[in-house]
């Protein structure tokens, strides 16, 4: 079984062996995770962004000599969090304390009220209409769909473990969380410009 | 189910860490094309709109400016395997690569 983990090995050794658009891929993996990371440190949207924007391009740099020994995504954060430190220096601002940017907590933070304030309007917007559509395809979707897909990403259940909660084989748990993607994906694909996010 | 499907199946379980180490190879062929890289990028999509994490949405044009800024990079390529990996490059010293950052410990 390949691990999350060893699959963004596998995507850094892709990297490393000189293939850019394998980064591509863990920009689009981790791009909102570390914003909402830095958010909470940088409260400034256009500021935030350029946080994540130079810690991309030093994890990029900096990726010849990463070997592993630490999940990609503990790395990244790292990165991102002294980024975000060294950025608030530089502007004269109180750089958070470690206790305030421990990665763990920040990751798990979902306080939307407090990143009202990162957004402008037309990101609401874009934010608004692309989880819509995601919540309303959920809804359509077959109950046997929605629950395997809600007890992957919500509630974080291995495969093994959602087959033993819906008693069924891990195969069909992977097929149905599969299909419940697909579907969601079909509904999504006016409003991801796919194009855009590509980084070839 | 047709073959793009079958591979598309693949990327999710991949994207889920969970797929069989014997379609490793076809998912990572997969992703080399627009319709692999597609799809992971719509998954990954999917799951942070499902987990609800009010995750800020990046302004127009993001992505074309990071690609833009990573394009001038050299390939970070891996020389051998002698090279010692430093600590976390955000930890230390990495952050002053550019000359742009002042490095800070934490307290």
């Amino acid at each position: 079984m390949t691990t999350e983990r060893e699959c963004d090995q596998l995507l850094v050794e892709r990297v490393q062996a000189g293939d850019q658009q394998a980064f591509n891929l863990l920009v689009a993996k981790y791009q909102r995770r570390l914003l909402r990371l830095v958010a909470r440190l940088v409260h400034d949207p256009a500021e935030a962004e350029d946080v994540v924007q130079e810690t991309f391009i030093k994890a990029y740099r900096a990726l010849r000599h990463f070997r592993g020994d630490s999940a990609f995504y503990t790395w990244l954060y790292r990165i991102g969090i002294n980024t975000a430190k060294n950025f608030l220096v530089t502007q004269g601002r109180r750089a958070p304390t470690s206790t305030e940017t421990d990665a763990e907590k920040a990751e798990g933070f979902d306080d939307a009220d407090n990143l009202r304030d990162i957004n402008t309007p037309e990101s609401v917007l874009a934010s608004k209409q692309i989880a819509f559509t995601v919540n309303a395809a959920m809804e359509a979707l077959p109950l046997e769909l929605r629950t395997a897909i809600v007890l992957r990403e919500i509630e974080g259940l291995s495969y093994e473990e959602i087959s033993e909660v819906m008693s069924c084989p891990i195969g069909t748990v992977r097929s149905r969380i599969f299909r419940a993607r697909e579907v969601i994906a079909e509904k999504l694909k006016p409003y991801l410009d796919l194009g855009g996010e590509k980084r070839r | 189910m047709d073959a793009h499907k079958k591979i598309r199946e693949h990327i999710s379980a991949l994207g889920d860490g969970e797929l069989a180490s014997s379609d490793l190879e076809l998912a990572a062929a997969a992703l080399r094309l627009a319709d692999g890289e597609q799809a992971w990028i719509a998954y990954h999509r999917i799951g942070d709109v499902l987990r609800g994490q009010a995750a800020p949405e990046f302004s127009p044009g993001f992505n074309e400016r990071l690609a833009a800024r990573l394009a001038g990079e050299p390939a970070p390529v891996r020389r051998g395997t002698a090279t010692p990996a430093p600590a976390p490059a955000g930890a230390t010293t990495s952050d002053a690569a550019d000359g742009s950052a002042k490095v800070v410990t934490s307290p």
